[in-house]
């Protein structure tokens, strides 16, 4: 079975900075991919060079086998890849619905199916009594679902979530908790950044974990969680992660 | 449907206004407002919809004025054939320089916008061969218009030049319409309030911005070839000045950027405000405008349309 995703030797600089530094993983479909790794550790960064926003520096990403290193962000969207942003991004002026709709255009130009499919993932996501709300003023649990909605009407074979429970109290994140896991019942494949690792250990079949720009380790939560490497990484003890 | 049944009696009631009015003053302000609608309607495609903010309008609708009157004057084709060959010019240059322009961003754009309109004004007051230079064209021997039976020859009439006016402003605001409930119109609204997050969700920017540009070009260079008709005689400053640019985003920004009503109330505005004022402070007029588009921008930051429209909702929710 081929991934649906490959990264490979993906490496990203900034001047003289390292962002990403020769990562690999892959991700077959189906599966939910955790990503974690304390703050600065790269993540949003591959993130951005996954969904075409900066191009790697070195090494290649594949997505269903073929090649995307500097494909732009929209092309990647229209190929099956859509992601959330870690800091919400509604388009505040236009309604709850019409940002709906406008993910939804990714794969029709008749703006009235566009609606219909709007208005089923709003429905998903538990917005559908906000659709003709301004989307600027949701409060912030609302937001991270109507970011939710918005990729999942553009239709993806794969999402990438970046921090969809940060801000959130334990029942929004519990209901986002309950979304993933409605989309990995369908069996739509999805790349999660997330520092609770509960929610984590209770969404992932797998994790990646990122310490300053590098792969730390991969394995299932329980080896991760057991990891005594990764604990040192967050931990602060680098020492003790040599042993 | 509702929505436009009050356009459709709003269009009929005008079109009516001739029975009654037949003061060439009252006309001619009828006229000048025809033409301030079709020009903020038309930058409210690009400058509303999709936020991309041009100081650089000027150079469409003096493309679209130079192009008729150097049509009529060189290979005397009529000017409202002509228009359509300079729309065309326009919106291929237009296209070309969003491709370079539409790169940068917010006060960039802005900067790069006003710096084409110079350009070509620049190239319209040296080119003297094609343009006559600071001289202007005047326009001549303007063939008599057909329109089925109705052959019009007085030109000194302004009846002819109110029902141009009427029709090309129906046409922006049918244009503005038909954008905004698009999947274009979807798409510039969505880089209008977060580039980044349109890009993510699939919207193709450059692409989208361009479309909508080369629209909003066209319809501005109708309204210039409609001007130039209606004046009868162009120069370079007059048509590819800033001033023109500036009073498109002015019509915009008190009506209401990136609604369809907006352009038509903040022309109404301006038309009406620069005429009565023009008598009494000549010059200054300026002075008492710029007061009120800071009135404007600090009371009502959405327009006039905005503001009701802001009310409504509270009223609504309330």
């Amino acid at each position: 079975m081929t991934a649906l995703l490959e990264v490979r030797n993906v490496s990203r600089f900034f001047g003289g900075v390292t962002a990403n530094l020769d990562v690999s993983f892959s991700v077959d479909q189906g599966v939910v991919l955790g990503l974690i790794g304390p703050n600065g550790a790269g993540k949003t960064t591959l993130f951005n060079c996954i969904t075409g926003f900066y191009p790697p520096s070195r090494g290649e990403i594949f997505f269903e086998g073929q090649r995307i290193n500097g494909f732009p962000p929209d092309k990647v969207c229209r190929l099956g890849m859509a992601r959330t942003w870690q800091k919400v991004r509604p388009l505040a002026k236009l309604t709850v619905l019409d940002n709906t709709v406008v993910g939804a255009l990714c794969h029709t130009n008749s703006v009235p199916e566009a609606r219909q499919i709007a208005l089923e993932q709003l429905r998903v996501v538990g917005l559908e009594k906000r659709a003709n709300v301004l989307a600027g003023g949701l409060p912030i649990g609302e937001r991270k679902k109507l970011e939710l909605a918005r990729v999942m009407a553009t239709k993806p074979r794969m999402i990438l979530l970046d921090e969809v429970m940060g801000g959130l109290n334990a029942r929004e994140s519990e209901e986002i908790i309950g979304l993933i896991l409605d989309v990995k019942k369908r069996g739509l494949t999805q790349v999660v950044i997330e520092h609770d690792m509960k929610a984590i250990v209770r969404t992932c079949d797998r994790i990646v974990v990122l310490n300053s720009g590098e792969k730390l380790a991969e394995g299932s939560p329980q080896q991760i969680v057991n990891d005594p490497r990764v604990m040192a990484a967050y931990l602060g003890d680098s020492g003790g992660a040599k042993a | 449907m509702r929505t436009f049944l009050p356009w459709a009696v709003a269009a009929v009631a005008l079109a009516l206004v001739p029975l009654w009015v037949q003061s060439p003053y009252a006309l001619h302000i009828f006229i000048l407002l025809f033409l301030a609608i079709a020009l903020g309607e038309s930058w409210n495609i690009i400058g509303g919809f999709a936020g991309q903010y041009s100081v650089g309008h000027s150079a469409w609708y003096g493309l679209g004025a130079y192009g008729a009157f150097i049509l009529l004057q060189r290979k005397a084709i009529a000017p409202w054939f002509g228009v359509w060959v300079a729309i065309a010019a326009a919106v291929i240059i237009a296209v070309a320089v969003g491709w370079i322009t539409f790169r940068l961003r917010g006060p960039y754009f802005v900067l790069a916008s006003i710096a084409v309109a110079e350009i070509i004004r620049l190239a319209a007051l040296n080119w003297k061969e094609l343009t006559n230079g600071a001289e202007g064209i005047l326009a001549a021997d303007v063939p008599p218009l057909r329109l089925g039976g109705t052959v019009i020859t007085d030109w000194n009439s302004k009846i002819p030049y109110f029902y141009m006016g009427l029709g090309m402003a129906l046409f922006c605001i049918a244009v503005n319409f038909l954008v905004k409930r698009s999947k274009l119109g979807y798409y510039l609204q969505a880089i209008r309030e977060d580039q980044d997050a349109a890009h993510s969700l699939g919207i193709p920017l450059t692409l989208s911005k361009n479309t909508g540009l080369a629209i909003s070009a066209a319809c501005t260079a109708l309204a210039g070839g409609f001007a130039a008709l209606y004046i009868g005689f162009i120069e370079p400053q007059g048509v590819f000045g800033i001033e023109v640019s500036i009073q498109m985003v002015l019509t915009c920004i008190i009506g209401g950027i990136g609604t369809v009503a907006g352009p038509v109330i903040g022309a109404v505005v301006v038309v009406l405000l620069s005429e009565a004022l023009r008598a009494s402070l000549s010059s200054a007029h300026l002075l008492v405008y710029g007061v009120l588009v800071i009135i404007v921008i600090l009371t009502m930051p959405d327009g006039f349309v905005g503001f009701i429209a802001h009310r409504l909702r509270r009223k609504a929710a309330a």
